[in-house]
């Protein structure tokens, strides 16, 4: 496996800023499962460690996906990227804006009074879940984003190959771009901060992330089976048409109690139940692939890739459906449900895509023949088996919620500290479990291909 | 179909919906102001103060939010306003469990809160959250109710106490309280919570003295 043009590499830097945030993310969320049972555990509060848990999640999925770009595009288009030195340039910015937003949020946290209201924004933590990222930092990531697809289009421009891979991650990704701007604006009312705010995060992760994830699929198919294009991109076409068909309507699950009119409520419970249709012909064509295969050289990259289109149809799919329809959804609202499907679904259909990506492309970058892939299928038992925990463990304390809250009218807090409590101490246990398979694909991503191989095979190489 | 076909109606259909989407989106924004009173300076200063202590990232609102504290949608239907104000202000001052952190809300910010809630609380959410659909099974509804629990009923107690596991947690556990006090302080506690104890979050019970008697009476009761 070796690269085919120089420039591939920058995915590289990419791959390793998100590798650091992910540890991150997996410590900071330990500490806040841990504050389930003691509040006053940390000297930063839930909201603090919860907001770095999740933004750190989402910066480290986009500069993985941003990284798989680079390395893609180049690929498809046969033609070195545009401009490394902007790749590079908008790496650091990347960089620098992040960890500057970082150290806003944990001022804020220590001291809220910092957190001041300038020309109607406040400057360290705008206090919406996701989008916390105050207005000067969107604009910085705008730019950045503008800047990363503008060397995209120029690489794909110099040979004009608009394969129909490319095209649909392209697609996605200046979707993904549009989809932010809904969120950067202030609206007196918090119904319609909250519709526009769905709009960033439902059609993003139901829209544009799984519109890049069904064209970075056929691409793994290929590179790791040698599956045939012809069939990955009609197959992948149809995928992401039904994640649009079903998915932007799909929408309107999010607009049933939140202060909007009540035809959401069949739109949303109609539509959004038909999302998991698209993920299962993902799993399908995973399947269907990978049937075809013969000698595979690298067994890591299959693995992690037929397990995210597994993971993306549970995760999503499934536990996303059985909370959709308005008749379910009104008395699971906003419980430990919902936590149980996030964990599950941003697991499933984005950690474990970014993960394949890096290690069909790792090999490649690194300029190594084969690898030992008995460390990256440990850390994916270690990670898996733990996410499973968690989520049956919260799954488990969101239907004594539902009972006993929503249902029988018992106090919100009676349920929390009492009936949930043993709910709480298993998921903080199998958080550490999560973190040690985190810590063993860390020690892997940094030695691969750089220690000596223990086994050598000769298989006919194919990527 | 040819791969050339999907891509098409990849493409065609997207865009489809997406414009279907955009119309249903601008006919549900002309609607949002009719199902919600007006929004004053005040409420939208509330909603600034919530956003600026990043409430969002423990509590839900509307049911959206995080999952780390109660649901903030009908919180000032479910407690006084003074209770609140106090409560917000300084939890541990008047739950010395609760597991809300000091984060320095300002009294004016505190009012603003209240204000935001309370237009929160009027926007017409088709009826979520609903209403615990067994929680008269659960209760005593199976016997006969004293005087004194019919009154501990009709006044709400129950919100912000908790006998035998049901109620709220906002104010003390009464399962035992006739154990711990007496007729006479009870009945001056509940004229005025204040004289017995220092900037008690409890409001005052305006209530008959009939009334206040046959409450005594039930929480001599709980031993
Ligand atoms: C660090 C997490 C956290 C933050 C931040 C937070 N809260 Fe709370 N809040 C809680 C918890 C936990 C409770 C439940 C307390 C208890 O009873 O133990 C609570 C309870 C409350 C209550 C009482 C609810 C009731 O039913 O009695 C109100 C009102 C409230 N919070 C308002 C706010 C407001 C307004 C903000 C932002 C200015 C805020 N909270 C920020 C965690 C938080
Ligand atoms: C808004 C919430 C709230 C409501 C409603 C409320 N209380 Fe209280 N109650 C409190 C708080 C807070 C305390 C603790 C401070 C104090 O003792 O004054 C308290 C204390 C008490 C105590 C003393 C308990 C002890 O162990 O010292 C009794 C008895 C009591 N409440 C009974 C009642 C009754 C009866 C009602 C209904 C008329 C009622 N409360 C309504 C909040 C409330
Ligand atoms: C990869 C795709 C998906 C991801 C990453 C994802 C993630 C999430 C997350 C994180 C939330 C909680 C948002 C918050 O913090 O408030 C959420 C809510 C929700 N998701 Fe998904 N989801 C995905 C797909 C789906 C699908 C396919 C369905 C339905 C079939 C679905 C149904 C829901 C519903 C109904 C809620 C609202 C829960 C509530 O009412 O509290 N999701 N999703
Ligand atoms: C890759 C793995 C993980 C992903 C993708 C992930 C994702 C998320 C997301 C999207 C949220 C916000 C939605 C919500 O509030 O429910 C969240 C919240 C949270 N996460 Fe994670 N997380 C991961 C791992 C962990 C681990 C290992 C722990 C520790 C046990 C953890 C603990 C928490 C806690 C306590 C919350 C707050 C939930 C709440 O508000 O009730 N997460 N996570
Ligand atoms: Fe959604």
């Amino acid at each position: 496996m070796t690269i085919k043009h120089e420039s591939q590499k920058i995915a590289q830097n990419f791959y390793t800023f998100a590798v650091i945030l992910f540890l991150v993310q997996i410590v900071v969320g330990i500490i806040a499962a841990l504050q389930f049972i003691w509040p006053d555990f940390f000297i930063l509060n839930f909201n603090t460690i919860k907001t770095l848990h999740i933004n750190a999640l989402i910066v480290w999925l986009l500069t993985g996906l941003m990284g798989a770009t680079y390395y893609v595009i180049p690929e498809e288009s046969e033609t070195e990227l545009w401009s490394v030195p902007l790749a590079r340039l908008q790496f650091w910015a990347t960089v620098v804006a992040i960890t500057a937003v970082v150290l806003g949020y944990i001022w804020a946290g220590l001291n809220p009074q910092a957190n001041k209201l300038v020309f109607g924004t406040l400057m360290l933590n705008e206090g919406r879940k996701y989008i916390e990222a105050p207005r000067w930092a969107d604009n910085l990531i705008v730019i950045s984003v503008l800047l990363f697809l503008f060397n995209c289009f120029m690489t794909v421009l110099k040979t004009k190959k608009w394969t129909g891979i490319q095209g649909v991650l392209l697609g996605g990704l200046t979707f993904l771009a549009l989809m932010y701007i809904p969120g950067m604006f202030y609206t007196k009312s918090m119904v319609k901060d909250q519709f526009w705010w769905w709009w960033v995060v439902h059609l993003w992760v139901e829209g544009a992330w799984e519109i890049i994830a069904g064209a970075l699929l056929a691409f793994m198919l290929m590179k790791v089976i040698g599956a045939k294009r012809e069939v990955l991109e009609k197959w992948m076409y149809i995928e992401v048409g039904l994640v649009m068909f079903t998915g932007i309507l799909g929408t309107g699950h999010h607009y049933y109690w939140i202060g909007t009119p009540a035809y959401w409520l069949w739109i949303g419970g109609i539509f959004s139940s038909l999302e998991p249709i698209p993920l299962l012909v993902m799993v399908w064509d995973a399947f269907r692939t990978t049937r075809e295969a013969r000698a595979v050289t690298n067994k890591a990259g299959l693995y992690y890739t037929v397990a995210h289109a597994i993971f993306n149809f549970v995760g999503a799919g499934l536990w996303g459906v059985i909370h959709t329809l308005p008749q379910v959804n009104r008395w699971t609202h906003g419980t430990q449900i919902t936590t149980a499907h996030g964990h599950l679904a941003f697991y499933g259909a984005y950690v474990l895509l970014v993960m394949s990506m890096i290690y069909v492309t790792l090999p490649a970058i690194r300029g190594v023949k084969e690898f030992d892939p008995s460390r990256a299928f440990q850390a994916f038992w270690w990670m898996t088996i733990s996410m499973i925990f968690i989520v049956l463990t919260t799954t488990g304390a969101g239907m004594v919620q539902t009972y006993m809250e929503r249902l029988m009218g018992l106090d919100y807090v009676t349920v929390k500290a009492s009936y949930n409590l043993w709910f709480w101490i298993v998921r903080a246990i199998f958080g550490v479990g999560f973190l040690i398979g985190v810590l063993i694909f860390v020690v892997d991503y940094f030695k691969l291909g750089k220690e000596p191989v223990r086994v050598i095979k000769a298989a006919p190489e194919r990527a | 179909m040819s791969n050339k076909g999907a891509r098409n109606l990849f493409i065609v259909g997207s865009l489809f919906f997406f414009a279907i989407f955009l119309a249903l989106s601008f006919d549900t924004i002309g609607k949002l102001d009719k199902r919600a009173p007006e929004i004053t300076e005040d409420v939208n200063a509330g909603k600034m103060v919530w956003h600026k202590y990043d409430c969002i990232g423990c509590h839900t609102i509307f049911g959206t939010g995080s999952y780390f504290a109660p649901d903030m949608t009908k919180v000032s239907e479910r407690r006084p306003k003074e209770y609140l104000k106090q409560f917000m202000m300084d939890p541990k001052s008047v739950k010395p469990n609760a597991a809300m952190p000091k984060l320095g809300i300002s009294s004016e910010e505190a009012d603003h809160l209240i204000a935001f809630f309370d237009w929160i609380s009027k926007v017409d959410t088709n009826g979520w959250p609903p209403k615990p659909i067994l929680a008269t099974a659960a209760g005593v509804n199976s016997r006969e109710l004293s005087a004194g629990q019919k009154v501990y009923q009709s006044l709400g107690c129950s919100n912000c106490h908790t006998i035998s596991g049901i109620g709220g947690t906002a104010g003390p556990e009464l399962t035992h309280v006739g154990n711990k006090r007496d007729r006479a302080w009870l009945i001056g506690h509940f004229k005025n919570p204040d004289d017995y104890v220092p900037h008690s979050a409890m409001p005052k019970v305006k209530a008959p003295d009939a009334d206040i008697e046959q409450l005594a009476e039930y929480m001599l009761t709980l031993k």
